[in-house]
């Protein structure tokens, strides 16, 4: 498999699972959310999640970052549309920074490489 | 196991920026000393495929969800735990300021914890099991599910420092829930190394040589 056909059917795979997340991902908490509740006895170590259970931040003396898709979505009035808008962005976004990284990195090491041909 | 803001103080976020930002020194060394272009498709697809998996949450039971973290398959396909810290490094960057997944001050701490913890313990199980068994299942699985295990057990310890959760409860809890997640860990690295080696087993270098940019 040539470099472009890796590229193509890895970002293909990559995206298909992103959009399957919106539709299929857990919507319960992660081990270090769910211990967090444990903490905050809102949850027991082998029970259920209760749907009421929230975390309570304590931002008091905390740096504080409003994020502009916050857990993976456009927000509630774009609805799955907006979270596969979220989704594939990022993964294109996190492919396209490390290409981006390494061609840098590589120029940076071999200059000749962005003169071009005479 | 991403931290958000809120539980680590300033003060101690700042402490592991600094420790993190060694390793991503180091890791941006590797790159540009290890790094040959050809391999510049695989690492930039890895990173894509870590991401997308790191937003799709399975269950896996008593109310948690997990995900991939991808520390210990970088580390094993690139034959360096450097490469774990590189991508995940920009990976959490990407998840920590556009999606709110994991925090800025706390980034640091996320980066040591699955990029720098999970990509070395990854790495050096996956190698030091490979040459014993001989058996890329049995190691890299094994290998994946101690880059979960043992990441998790670090952040509660960071937790406790922080103030955020009581050491003993933090283990216990962090320890058991990751203990779980660590299957998912370990089943999608195995299936991961054998789609890229299926694919391209000319650039996969799979960690059973000396660790690229790790001098000794």
């Amino acid at each position: 498999m040539d470099n472009k056909t890796f590229i193509i059917c890895g970002i293909i795979i990559a995206l298909a699972i992103g959009v399957l997340a919106v539709f299929l991902a857990s919507g319960n908490p992660d081990g270090l959310e769910s211990t967090a509740l444990i903490v905050q006895g809102q949850k027991t170590l082998t029970g259920d999640t209760p749907p009421a259970a929230e975390i309570q931040e304590d931002l008091k003396g905390k740096f504080s970052y409003a994020a502009p898709m916050p857990d993976y979505s456009l927000g509630e009035k774009f609805g799955p549309l907006g979270g596969i808008v979220a989704i594939v962005g990022g993964t294109l976004l996190a492919f396209l920074i490390v290409l981006g990284a390494f061609k840098c990195i590589t120029l940076m090491k071999n200059p000749e490489k962005s003169k071009p041909d005479q | 196991m991403h931290i958000p803001d809120a539980f680590i103080p300033i003060p101690q976020g700042i402490v592991y920026w600094i420790i993190a930002l060694v390793f991503i020194t180091l890791a941006l060394r590797w790159a540009k000393n290890e790094m040959s272009e050809e391999k510049i498709p695989l690492i930039a697809v890895l990173a894509a495929g870590i991401f997308a998996l790191q937003s799709f949450n399975l269950p896996v039971s008593m109310g948690t969800s997990g995900h991939l973290v991808g520390g210990a398959l970088a580390a094993i396909v690139l034959g360096s735990p450097f490469a774990a810290v590189f991508i995940l490094t920009l990976v959490l960057i990407v998840q920590g300021v556009l999606f709110g997944d994991g925090g800025i001050t706390t980034m640091g701490a996320n980066i040591i914890n699955m990029g720098v913890i999970g990509g070395f313990v990854g790495f050096y199980t996956f190698k030091g099991l490979i040459n014993v068994t001989k058996n890329i299942n049995i190691s890299a699985f094994s290998a994946a599910w101690l880059a979960c295990f043992i990441p998790a057990l670090a952040a509660a310890v960071e937790m406790f420092f922080a103030g955020t959760f009581p050491l003993r409860e933090g283990l216990i809890a962090m320890g058991l829930y990751h203990a779980l997640i660590g299957f998912i860990e370990g089943i999608v690295t195995v299936i991961v190394i054998h789609l890229i080696l299926r694919a391209r087993p000319d650039i996969v270098d799979l960690g059973a040589l000396p660790a690229k940019g790790v001098n000794g």
